[in-house]
């Protein structure tokens, strides 16, 4: 039973949410679709009265493009690299908070800290940690004179400083960097639905398990593990996404040159190359470029999706 | 495995810390629990039966008192070297595992000697499985079986590893009343068979009557009375246990004791020898009533309940604390529904009298 | 010996040797925690007591590991030199008008879609949240051709209008207002109450939990904001916080006035930690479901 009242009072009360949704997301869809079969698509030229021609271009050049690839690589790396270790280090720091009574609340309140922060501002906190003050424009030979508080960190303990950040700094050193800060700043976030998850866990299966003698380890892997899979999954299917549109952080440390001083881009991404291509009014090369970034995403949580399916179990 | 609590006493403390009151779960409890029989704890909720059976697994450390099996004393020893097995009221089988990977579980955690290998394992949890009855079923999820048959893999899982004591919280709680009955009679047969020591806890009088070898009737978390259920039935030590036991329930009235005579309103109902005079509550199980026509006990008569091989007699009387008074007879007495008054006599035996105070029972020579 | 005896005895060592166990176990647990605790801590240590060193004792060869002299100056120095007065003000404008309006249109959304019956309601239900897959990116590359053929540019509305409806908002609060009975709804109509007066009096206070989350996330979100302001709002009339911060200090390597730029951030972050403060229930409670920074 359907009354008419309800039908144009529903409508109604929607309209202001359809109406943007309309112009900002659902025309946003098809255009980005149309501009990316437009060959060479570019606003300017299209006010201009400029028509174009209906292909695949757009889609070719950006995959031709050496700094197309080096985008790819350098999102699909931090995904692969920040994804494991985080959602690990976050298991294990969950796993600990669930087990302990006093200070809970406290830590529990500490390790979400990072999660209400600024990723540009703490970036840069982060870039002063790592930086090197004196061999900034320098050459091979030049001497370090004041370091970071990470390289002091590493002289203390006999290591050697390392460059980090600046100039002449390799992109392995950079892209620790990154996974170091990325780390830090996705753990919030995973220890909070984690903890979740544990909590809700019915305590009678650790029960259970203590009355059979189950050693520690084994409680964790047989039963803790199991049974927080469909946390995990979560966990892990979110940080891929999050990991794929990464691009703020790495504005944070190394600004919007998005690389070392001496090499600019060298560690743009996915969503860094869209933006370049939009701020040149590339908008074709632009759409095409977001369509593949939506393609990957879709296909690696489908991917996501099926492994998690064999292997939770309920 | 014979078990012994001696002096066993469980305190919590107060969860409101500003208010103080600590709550004792479990006051000072002393039993045997003979070798091979299976124990009903027995109680309302909140009477301390669940802590006390915790406290036998090692899951709950007692305030102080100690537990021994046979001889060991076990009160410091953690659960897991103790050697029992638990089965929880809603099973807690893992439910991302089969049935026969629940079952195994417990013999993967052996180390040392008693480290077995994967075809010895699997034999055992087949043998286990057997017992109760589910091995159609090893390669089923939890979540695919019905409450009965998830009740029977958690005894199996429990079973497998041969436990000195086997331990039942609530076993049947969870279960629809048909599947009940069959289930405890399936609970008594398995542990006929096994002969292992079990303790099982339930607020079910008739369940913990009907598989019991003895009964713990708990209140508060101090001990009733313990006994062979028939003897506890027969005997009870206060009018506590005497309401607990028995469905229907006994009936109880407002007495007094005057020169040897026991009065209930104004009918002298029955001699008490030399019991002192008092006022007195007394209880009547429902049997204990006899229909005659010149009876002692007059009540006002409400209507007849038939139920089959005997009926029950419902009425009132000024002095009964319940409602009703219930009384059930052989279905041969015709009783004529038109009288405003039926008149019994009662069985002496059937009939206990309590201190109004205390509630103890009060003995009398019956003649 | 008596082998009872020496039974009680194994019983009691492995007793003993399981309670040692769990000692020591519980000592690494906490010892992890908090060395855990203290790296996630260290960076806003670093920034504070950096951001109150002098250049000079900033640039130290041996770090020290708290100021000798305190200069408070230079988060004056930052201030002005970031210009955050303006900055906050402006982004305190776009939080607070973009927070109010889109609280209003959820609020009406998920009211239909919980309450109300029309014809395609689930089909519209569905294809919102399919919506939600598609990355943001992909909006913003028409939207901003968009904007500017509106003549938007540089206006407060640019950085308000796009983003006042949030799918993800939508179907959290209608999860919530389908928990409300229905029944409380029919009662009302019995009474007569008009639909806005029964949203007003009997669900949105019900639904305030979710309601206060969403509102932390919405200004947190205009905080933290960074791509979309700079591309179309990036003068100074109408610069938000992060693209202020990052426009007054572009250089983060090299030989950098730290000590001012610590100060900076500092001051940046400090309001997302009050509120996280006084907040942290609600803050918690929305991110736990949402798993979308700002």
């Amino acid at each position: 039973m359907v009354d008419s009242k309800q039908q144009w009072k529903a409508w109604l009360y929607l309209s202001p949410a359809i109406a943007i949704l309309l112009v900002f997301t659902v025309w946003p869809i098809f255009n980005t679709v149309r501009m990316s079969l437009l060959e060479g698509y570019s606003g300017l030229k299209a006010a201009a009265g400029m028509t174009f021609e209906f292909g695949l271009g757009n889609f070719q050049k950006v995959i031709e493009y050496r700094r197309f690839l080096q985008c790819l690589q350098n999102t699909a790396l931090l995904c692969v690299l920040t994804v494991p270790v985080s959602t690990l280090l976050a298991l294990l720091i969950a796993v600990a908070l669930n087990s302990i009574k006093p200070l809970q609340k406290i830590l529990q309140t500490i390790f979400f800290l990072p999660y209400v922060t600024n990723s540009i501002a703490i970036g840069m906190v982060f870039a002063a940690m790592f930086n090197i003050v004196g061999s900034f424009y320098g050459t091979e030979n030049e001497i370090i004179v004041t370091a970071g508080i990470i390289n002091n960190v590493i002289e203390f303990f006999g290591g050697k400083p390392v460059n980090w950040i600046n100039y002449g700094s390799t992109y392995v050193a950079n892209i620790t960097v990154m996974v170091v800060y990325i780390v830090w700043n996705a753990l919030p976030f995973k220890i909070l639905v984690l903890l979740g998850g544990l909590q809700s866990i019915n305590k009678q299966y650790y029960d259970a398990a203590k009355v059979d003698g189950t050693p520690r380890r084994r409680v964790f892997a047989r039963i803790t593990v199991p049974l927080l899979s469909p946390m995990l999954a979560y966990v892990i299917i979110t940080g891929f996404i999050g990991g794929f549109k990464e691009y703020t952080s790495i504005v944070g440390i190394f600004g919007e040159q998005m690389g070392p001083p001496d090499d600019a881009g060298r560690l743009n991404t996915m969503v860094g190359f869209i933006y370049d291509a939009l701020s040149t009014n590339s908008q074709g090369r632009a759409s095409a470029a977001a369509l593949i970034l939506f393609g990957i995403i879709l296909a690696v949580t489908l991917f996501n999706n099926n492994v998690i399916k064999k292997h939770t179990h309920y | 495995m014979k078990v012994t609590l001696q002096n066993l006493t469980k305190i919590f403390p107060s969860r409101d810390k500003k208010a103080g009151s600590e709550v004792v779960a479990v006051n000072d409890f002393t039993f045997e629990i003979p070798d091979g029989k299976l124990i009903g704890l027995l109680g309302p909720s909140g009477c301390g039966k669940s802590t006390t059976l915790y406290m036998i697994s090692g899951l709950q450390k007692p305030t102080s008192g100690r537990i021994f099996f046979g001889e060991d004393d076990v009160t410091e020893l953690s659960t897991e070297h103790r050697g029992i097995g638990l089965v929880f009221q809603n099973y807690a089988l893992y439910p991302h595992m089969t049935v026969k990977q629940n079952i195994l579980f417990p013999l993967q955690n052996l180390k040392g000697k008693d480290k077995m290998t994967k075809e010895e394992m699997l034999e055992r949890a087949i043998e286990a499985a057997k017992l109760v009855q589910i091995d159609e079923l090893m390669d089923r999820k939890p979540s695919e079986l019905s409450g009965g048959q998830q009740q029977r893999v958690a005894i199996a899982r429990a079973l497998v590893k041969m436990p000195r004591v086997l331990l039942l919280d609530e076993p049947l709680s969870n279960l629809d009343a048909r599947l009940r009955l069959q289930t405890r009679e399936e609970i008594r047969r398995i542990q006929k068979e096994t002969g292992i020591t079990t303790v099982f806890v339930t607020h079910d009088q008739e369940e913990a009557m009907s598989i019991s070898d003895m009964i713990v009737v708990m209140k508060l978390g101090v001990v009733q009375q313990i006994g062979k259920p028939q003897e506890v039935y027969d005997d009870p030590k206060n009018l506590f246990v005497a309401k607990f036991l028995g469905t229907p329930p006994i009936n109880v009235f407002n007495g007094q004791v005057k020169g040897g005579k026991l009065y209930i309103g104004q009918d002298a109902v029955l001699d008490v020898g030399d019991v002192a005079d008092q006022e007195v509550a007394v209880g009547i199980r429902p049997e204990g009533f006899e229909l005659a026509e010149d009876g002692a006990f007059a009540c006002k008569l409400n209507n007849v309940e038939v139920m089959g091989r005997d009926v029950s007699i419902v009425s009132t009387n000024e002095a009964s604390v319940n409602p009703v008074v219930r009384a059930i007879i052989n279905a041969d007495n015709k009783i004529d529904l038109t009288r405003a008054e039926v008149r019994f006599n009662l069985k002496p035996h059937k009939v206990f009298i309590f201190n109004k105070e205390t509630e103890e029972r009060i003995g009398f020579e019956v003649k | 010996m008596d082998k009872r005896v020496m039974k009680a005895k194994n019983m009691q060592q492995a007793s003993l040797r399981s309670r040692t166990g769990k000692l020591t176990v519980q000592f690494f647990t906490y010892l992890f925690l908090i060395v855990m605790a203290l790296i996630v801590l260290f960076p806003f240590y670093w920034m504070i007591i950096s951001s109150l060193k002098t250049l000079e004792e900033y640039r130290l060869n041996v770090p020290t590991f708290w100021p000798k002299r305190i200069m408070f100056s230079n988060y004056a120095e930052a201030f002005t030199t970031a210009n955050l007065g303006d900055l906050f003000v402006n982004t305190m404008i776009v939080g607070v008008s973009s927070t109010l309006l889109s609280l209003i249109i959820t609020v009406l959304s998920a009211f239909a879609f919980a309450r109300l019956e029309f014809k395609g309601r689930d089909t519209l239900f569905t294809l919102l949240l399919a919506t939600m897959m598609i990355p943001g990116e992909l909006f913003t590359i028409t939207n901003y051709t968009t904007v500017t053929q509106l003549n938007w540019m540089n206006t407060y509305t640019v950085l308000v209008v796009p983003f006042l409806v949030s799918v993800f908002y939508i179907f959290l609060l209608r999860q919530n207002f389908l928990q409300i009975p229905n029944e409380l709804y029919l009662a009302a109509k019995v009474d007569g109450t008009s639909d806005i007066k029964y949203l007003w009096k009997v669900m949105v206070p019900l639904a305030l939990p979710t309601l206060i989350s969403i509102t932390i996330l919405k200004m947190m979100g205009a905080w933290n904001s960074y791509m979309w302001p700079r591309l179309v709002a990036n003068d100074e009339a109408h610069r938000l916080i992060t693209n202020g911060l990052r426009n007054a200090f572009t250089t983060t390597s090299g030989d950098v006035n730290y000590p001012v730029q610590m100060a900076a951030v500092a001051l940046v972050s400090a309001p997302l930690f009050l509120v996280f403060i006084f907040l942290r229930k609600y803050i918690m409670a929305g991110v736990s479901r949402s798993g979308i920074k700002g």
